[in-house]
């Protein structure tokens, strides 16, 4: 797995991360490509199911992407979020394909830097991990 | 409502163990309201599934359908079409479900996705409490709306036990004691002269004392 | 008829130039439902940015920003657009203007041309107009964008017309056409004329047109530029090779040092000349030698500094403070010779670069001036146009305003600034019931899709260097072709252009689509472009899905442009997943409130409620202490002399006298909700608490007087600030009397690493402070210690000024800072570094004032951030959602920033902010309805089983139990937010655009193996 490159789906608030992702780009920071934004309206609206599904579909890693603690535009979408991250983390402990390969990050729509800094310790912590368990097969049997 | 609770992943992998293709079945009914088996948890839990066995390169087939409630045959009947593809059935309903599913279905294997708890209410959302345990005989009306069948951890009949302190029980001291409850209610009542009646020891038998139960609606039924 | 009583002069606007200013103020007006004749001595719009590469903070190709205001102004709304005009003469007075304006002819018909461009290949002799470096002399179009988009042609260097007017085969060519004049009745008159740069020939020693390596920044604008002669390649113009070694001379025919300059500061050299530089190693080779020669780096914009100092640190960028005296040329390779006097050096220095580029200023050219005498408006000794001292955009004649480089010389974001400014004056002599409801757009009937297979087309941006620098743009386009469902798959170079949608539009229209998909930059700025684009084709709005393959893709990968390619293929297949399952949507409208909050009772925010009472609308002014005022109350005067306090006066007297406007004293925000155009606002008002209903809300809470703990400032009397000083000097102008010496230091709690940005006001204070001490005591010594003497444009002359009466101004470092003790007796021992004697100098002090400039207003900033869930700056200001177009809008709609909340400024700076956010939140205040959007939750009844949880789950109540048992969701007051959908245990809830089947497509997209 020397040529492993992760893929890391973030679903990404439009009110803060998006943005902060847009900043990321107007600043001309580079950091890798390997995470993918979905943007949402609000990360509350990040259903499990469609955590759940991007593992299921593939993802090494994924990420939600939230407004600070009281920033959230619709007041307490962040906090539905992060209760949902930690119960798929339980689900994804539970079938061995490791909690850790989600997280849920909080930032702001100015934080262009913080993004970019997000994007690349993602990247590079999964992939230490390496290719997500389900992915491995799946790819293998892609190839086959 | 009935509300359930889902089973570990790890048991009901090994459910599924054996099987190449399954039907995992929701509810629309309390399982759904108690967010124990409704749409969504049976998508996150065929996802689980799916998962947990391609990890090790198995494909597990799913088919998911909830059914507006599985404990009428007119719904159940539903699943026919579907069911000669499937080689086992994983339920989320509680155990109603699960049994009016394997009685129509005699030649496939039926497995419950959850336990099916209690009778009770939701507290506030995410939280759901025992209210009644069914006990065909119902007591609520002298005991203030409260039922120390289903409340009470030892189901006294004339309580309270020795062990109620500070209004909370001595089987867990978070759980309110409900002859304390029964009181209070009473007293607020104006009626703390019935809490002095003793109670005759209950009869059982319209519980499980006399086995299964049946209701017969003769007007319907005929 | 109705269309000709909406456009008599009750109003109606001319604006007087289209570059960004005047498009803006059109925009602003337009969008306020006024009507506006907009007009442009040039054949096409856009002025003098057009030609820039790119802009700074943001680094951006302008180009890009700047198209999709051009297609607005040339699509929608009521702007008549005319080119080649220029006004003749004006009659009446303010409310009843009559102008006579002049067309010059194009001898081109706009409407048969299509741009093909056969007449320019025949007859390329016929061409009267190349920007200055342009060998390929093509067009008049002056950049690929141009607004209209169509030749023109000058006949007088035609040798054979007929055979012209044959080689066009859409007949478009009129050879007979002649000058047209019309009259037009406005009420009032924006004049956004711009400048010229200042032509460097006059200055001989640096050889510009005699040396080819010598050029101005705008011809090194147009190297850089894709779209410029070299097509993007930088090459000096001697050999068309690669230079090495370029050097930037600053203040080249500003601050008048120079035989023929001007004496005034030209205020956006030093910025343009960072971005330059930094461009040139960032976008072409690290390894190329920058070096900027400067008198002071004038970086005192929002986050200019910040800016500068990535230019030193991240870019190595060399900074020498010295003005060179000559260029000279070898003449075989014309390489260029720089000799220069160091700081603190003793003898001439030579260096030799490959190319020399001369920061030139602005200047006002004679038809200015003449146009200026025409409209019968006063100018300055500079012949920019004669302001008010705290109006800037007023002009000496009622009911004509001004902006941008006419003013002033300044940079973008000012000049959009006072462009909403003047839209908002312009408005107050029109009728305000005389407004067009800005809510009728036009667009054909939307065409029926439902039950048709999606035959969905794909368009790929290439944004110039943005996208196809970083990517091939056709290989891209190829991987789509022939992709199931994908009936089209195509490049459109710059997407946003005028003809770019044109193009858009009719593939559309020609292929049946019913599925759009643009690769492009990020929905958050031009999803409404596109969507327009579709609706005019007779599409639902929302079968578009935009792929952000620049900002989240070329922008942030260019380092590695094979995985760019990549992801940037990866983006746009999650968009085609997704945009087959588009569904058409329509949007939920309610009505408009049309109050406005303003919070902040200072000068800025009586300003803005003061405006906004003028023009109709009822303002609630909430000012947290128990008087209005803010920091302006104590500063006596301007620089330039002008009363503060009488003006001030005036201007609260004003405020609390308006019978639209409520001043709230002991007001403080308490919570916040709803929409643009329908928010509740609870304040608590003493010990009562109201709640607020409005439309629009301005921020004006102000920035805070520094007060760092340095230099005995608080811990000896005669350490005082600048604003101090200012009212020492109102005070006790005796006492100054007595002084010998006073010494003032800059900087002090700016440009450090705690305050890192430029306080702006502080080196004009310390300037006209320094002027009133000479005035009482002439006698006196002062000696001001600075970093860089920031007097931006007119303020320059003051500084001059300064200086011939005998004010000492002494450079230091930030590691030489000066040093402070009492002496005991009621002075101060000062010592300081001075650089070109190289030598510590001591000085007894009467008196230390201290430039301490402002900080941000951290506690208010975060309290409201956090109720209106605002973005801020690192150093507490609002945080504005384009620093360079939009410096007022915030990114929240509804809501505008006015004053020192958005960063340091004058007065009268921040008048005209105030006056800008009035001007641009009347366009939305205009509306008698606002537009909720399409993205509501709905609730599929079948499924759900009324189990409450969306009921309790939604943050703002919406759901509820229905009669019929089922879950109801009211579209009008849902937000959107989508948090029902996730939670409900049925699956029964969807949040429309979002829907869970859209969004497994999508990430079905991401996994899809090619």
């Amino acid at each position: 797995m020397e040529n492993f490159e992760p893929v890391v789906v973030a679903f990404a608030c439009h009110y803060c991360a998006y943005t902060a992702a847009d900043m990321a780009g107007t600043k001309r920071l580079s950091y890798p490509p390997n995470v993918k934004i979905i943007r949402v309206p609000c990360t509350g609206k990040v259903d499990m199911l469609h955590i759940m599904k991007a593992f299921e579909k593939g993802a090494d890693g994924v990420c939600v992407a939230a407004c600070l603690d009281g920033d959230c535009h619709f007041r307490t979408g962040n906090v539905r979020a992060a209760s949902h991250v930690d119960a798929v983390r339980k689900l994804l402990d539970e079938i061995g394909v490791g909690g850790e390969r989600l997280e849920m990050v909080a930032l702001s729509a100015g934080m262009g830097e913080r993004f970019a800094q997000i994007a690349t310790e993602i990247t590079e912590k999964i992939r230490k991990l390496g290719p997500s368990p389900v992915r491995k097969v799946s790819v293998a049997a892609g190839a086959a | 409502m009935i509300t359930a609770e889902r089973k570990p992943l790890s048991e009901l992998v090994e459910c599924v163990r054996p099987y190449g293709r399954i039907l995992l079945l929701g509810c629309n009914e309390c399982v759904t309201v108690c967010a124990a088996g409704g749409r969504k948890e049976v998508g996150l839990l065929a996802s689980s599934l799916k998962m947990a066995f391609s990890k090790d390169g198995k494909n597990l087939d799913i088919k998911e359908i909830t059914l507006e409630r599985q404990c009428d045959p007119e719904y159940v009947e539903e699943l026919a079409p579907h069911m000669g593809e499937a080689e086992a059935v994983l339920s989320m309903a509680c155990g109603c479900g699960v049994q009016e599913v394997a009685r129509r279905f005699m030649d496939k294997p039926v497995f419950p996705a959850v336990n099916t708890k209690f009778m009770g209410a939701s507290e506030r959302q995410g939280i759901w409490s025992e209210r009644c345990a069914g006990c065909g005989d119902c007591v609520l009306g002298i005991t203030g709306g409260i039922c120390p069948i289903a409340r009470c951890s030892k189901q006294l009949m004339n309580g309270p036990c020795g062990g109620s302190s500070g209004g909370k029980c001595e089987v867990d001291a978070e759980m309110d004691c409900a002859w304390q409850l029964i009181w209070d209610r009473l007293k607020a009542l104006g009626l703390e002269k019935r809490y002095e009646e003793n109670m005759p020891a209950k009869d059982w038998r319209p519980g499980r004392g006399a086995g299964p139960r049946k209701i017969i609606r003769e007007d319907l039924a005929r | 008829m109705q269309g000709e009583k909406e456009k008599s002069a009750k109003n109606r606007v001319l604006v007087i130039g289209a570059g960004v200013g005047g498009m803006r103020a059109a925009l602003d007006l337009a969008e306020a439902g006024r009507s506006v004749v907009l007009i442009d001595k040039a054949h096409s719009i856009g002025g003098l940015m057009t030609q820039l590469d790119r802009t700074f903070p943001t680094n951006n190709c302008d180009v890009c920003t700047l198209s999709p205001s051009l297609s607005e102004s040339g699509r929608q709304l009521d702007i008549e657009l005319m080119t080649s005009t220029e006004v003749v003469e004006l009659k009446g007075q303010a409310g009843d203007f009559s102008v006579r304006l002049s067309t010059q002819p194009r001898h081109i018909d706009l409407e048969k041309c299509t741009a093909c461009g056969d007449c320019l290949a025949g007859f390329p002799e016929c061409v009267r107009f190349t920007p200055g470096l342009d060998p390929r002399a093509p067009t008049c179009m002056r950049y690929p964008q141009a607004t209209p988009y169509a030749f023109s042609i000058d006949l007088s260097r035609c040798q054979d017309v007929d055979e012209l007017v044959k080689i066009c085969k859409a007949g478009a060519i009129i050879p007979n056409d002649r000058p047209r004049s019309v009259q037009v009745n406005v009420g009032s008159i924006v004049v956004a004329a711009g400048a010229q740069l200042f032509d460097p020939g006059k200055l001989e020693v640096f050889g510009h047109g005699r040396f080819p390596n010598v050029v101005t920044s705008m011809e090194y604008e147009r190297i850089l530029s894709a779209s410029g002669p070299t097509r993007g390649a930088l090459v000096r113009p001697s050999d068309s090779k690669r230079p090495a070694r370029i050097a930037w001379i600053q203040c080249v025919g500003s601050r008048g040092l120079q035989k023929g300059a001007n004496p005034y500061c030209s205020s956006a050299c030093c910025m343009y000349a960072l971005k330059e530089a930094i461009v040139t190693k960032e976008r072409f080779f690290k390894d190329i030698q920058t070096t900027i020669f400067y008198m002071d780096m004038r970086t005192s914009g929002k986050d200019y500094e910040l800016y500068y100092q990535r230019a030193v640190r991240e870019y190595g960028i060399r900074f020498v403070r010295s003005r060179p005296h000559t260029i000279d040329q070898d003449p075989v390779t014309k390489d260029l010779h720089i000799a220069y006097m160091p700081v603190g050096g003793d003898a001439l220095r030579e260096e030799t670069f490959d190319m020399v580029v001369l920061s030139t200023g602005f200047q006002i050219s004679s038809d200015l001036q003449e146009l200026a005498g025409r409209l019968g408006i006063q100018l300055n000794a500079n012949h920019f146009v004669l302001g008010d001292a705290f109006n800037q955009v007023a002009t000496s004649k009622p009911g004509i305003y001004t902006c941008g480089l006419f003013e002033s010389p300044k940079d973008i974001p000012e000049t959009m600034v006072q462009a909403s400014a003047a839209a908002s004056n312009a408005s107050i002599h029109l009728d305000p019931d005389a407004r067009i409801p800005v809510d009728r757009q036009e667009f054909p009937p939307e065409r029926d899709v439902s039950g048709e297979e999606p035959r969905v087309g794909v368009f790929v941006c290439d944004c110039e260097f943005n996208i196809g620098g970083v990517v091939d743009v056709n290989d891209v386009v190829k991987s789509f072709e022939g992709l199931p469902q994908v009936v089209v798959s195509k490049m459109i170079g710059h997407g946003c252009s005028r003809e770019s949608l044109e193009t858009l539009r009719r593939s559309i229209e020609e292929n049946k689509l019913n599925r759009v998909v643009v690769g492009a930059c990020s929905p958050r700025s031009h999803e409404p472009l596109f969507q327009d684009t579709l609706r005019r084709a007779g599409l639902n709005k929302y079968l578009l899905e935009m792929a952000n393959i620049r900002d989240q893709g070329t922008w942030v990968h260019m380092d590695r442009p094979a995985e760019a390619a990549q992801k940037v293929k990866t983006l746009l297949r999650m968009a085609v997943a997704r945009v087959r399952l588009a569904r058409p949507l329509r949007d939920h409208v309610a009505p408009m409130n049309r109050n406005v909050l303003v919070v902040g009772g200072g000068v800025s925010g009586m300003s803005a409620a003061l405006n906004l009472a003028e023009l109709g609308f009822k303002v609630t002014l909430a000012e947290k202490t128990g008087q209005l005022g803010g920091v302006a109350k104590i500063i006596s005067r301007t620089l330039e002399g002008a009363d503060v306090k009488a003006w001030f006066e005036e201007l609260v007297r004003k405020t609390t006298s308006h019978r639209n406007i409520e001043v709230l004293t002991h007001c403080s925000i308490v919570d916040h909700c709803g929409t643009a155009g329908m928010f509740t606002t609870g304040l608590q008002v003493g010990g009562e608490y109201r709640k607020v209903d409005h439309g629009v809300t301005i921020l004006a809470t102000g920035a805070v007087p520094n007060r760092p703990d340095e230099y005995l400032l608080g811990k000896h009397q005669a350490v005082m600030t600048q604003l101090d000083l200012d009212g020492f000097l109102e005070k006790n102008a005796a006492a100054v009397k007595g002084w010998q010496n006073v010494v003032m230091i800059q900087c002090v709690g700016s440009r450090v690493p705690e305050n890192p940005n430029c306080s702006r006001v502080c080196c004009q204070a310390a300037v006209k402070n320094a002027l009133r001490i000479l005035e009482v005591n002439p006698e006196a010594m002062i000696y001001v210690l600075y970093r860089d003497m920031r007097t931006h444009g007119f303020q320059e002359e003051y500084y001059t000024k300064a200086r011939e009466r005998g004010v000492v101004f002494v450079q230091y470092e930030p590691e030489t800072k000066p040093s402070v003790q009492s002496n005991g007796n009621g002075r101060l021992t000062v010592r300081f570094r001075d650089p070109i004697l190289g030598r510590d100098l001591i000085l007894e002090a009467d008196c230390l004032a201290l430039s301490t400039g402002f900080v941000g207003n951290a506690e208010t900033v975060r309290e409201l951030a956090s109720v209106f869930h605002l973005p801020t700056t690192d150093d507490s200001y609002f945080l504005e959602t384009h620093v360079k177009l939009r410096p007022v809008d915030m990114s929240v709609t509804g809501f505008f920033i006015a004053g020192t909340a958005h960063a340091p400024k004058t007065i009268a700076e921040s008048v005209a902010q105030a006056q800008a956010a009035v001007g641009r939140a009347q366009t939305l205040l205009s509306s008698e309805t606002i537009n909720l959007g399409a993205s509501v939750a709905k609730v599929e009844r079948e499924k759900c089983a009324a189990c409450l949880i969306c009921v309790r789950a939604c943050p703002f109540q919406v759901p509820y139990i229905n009669a019929e048992g089922y879950s109801e969701i009211d579209p009008a007051r849902c937000q959107g937010c989508g948090i029902c959908a996730s939670e409900c245990p049925a699956k029964a809830i969807q949040l429309l655009q979002y829907e869970d089947d859209q969004i497994m497509a999508e990430l079905e997209g991401l996994f899809e193996r090619v």
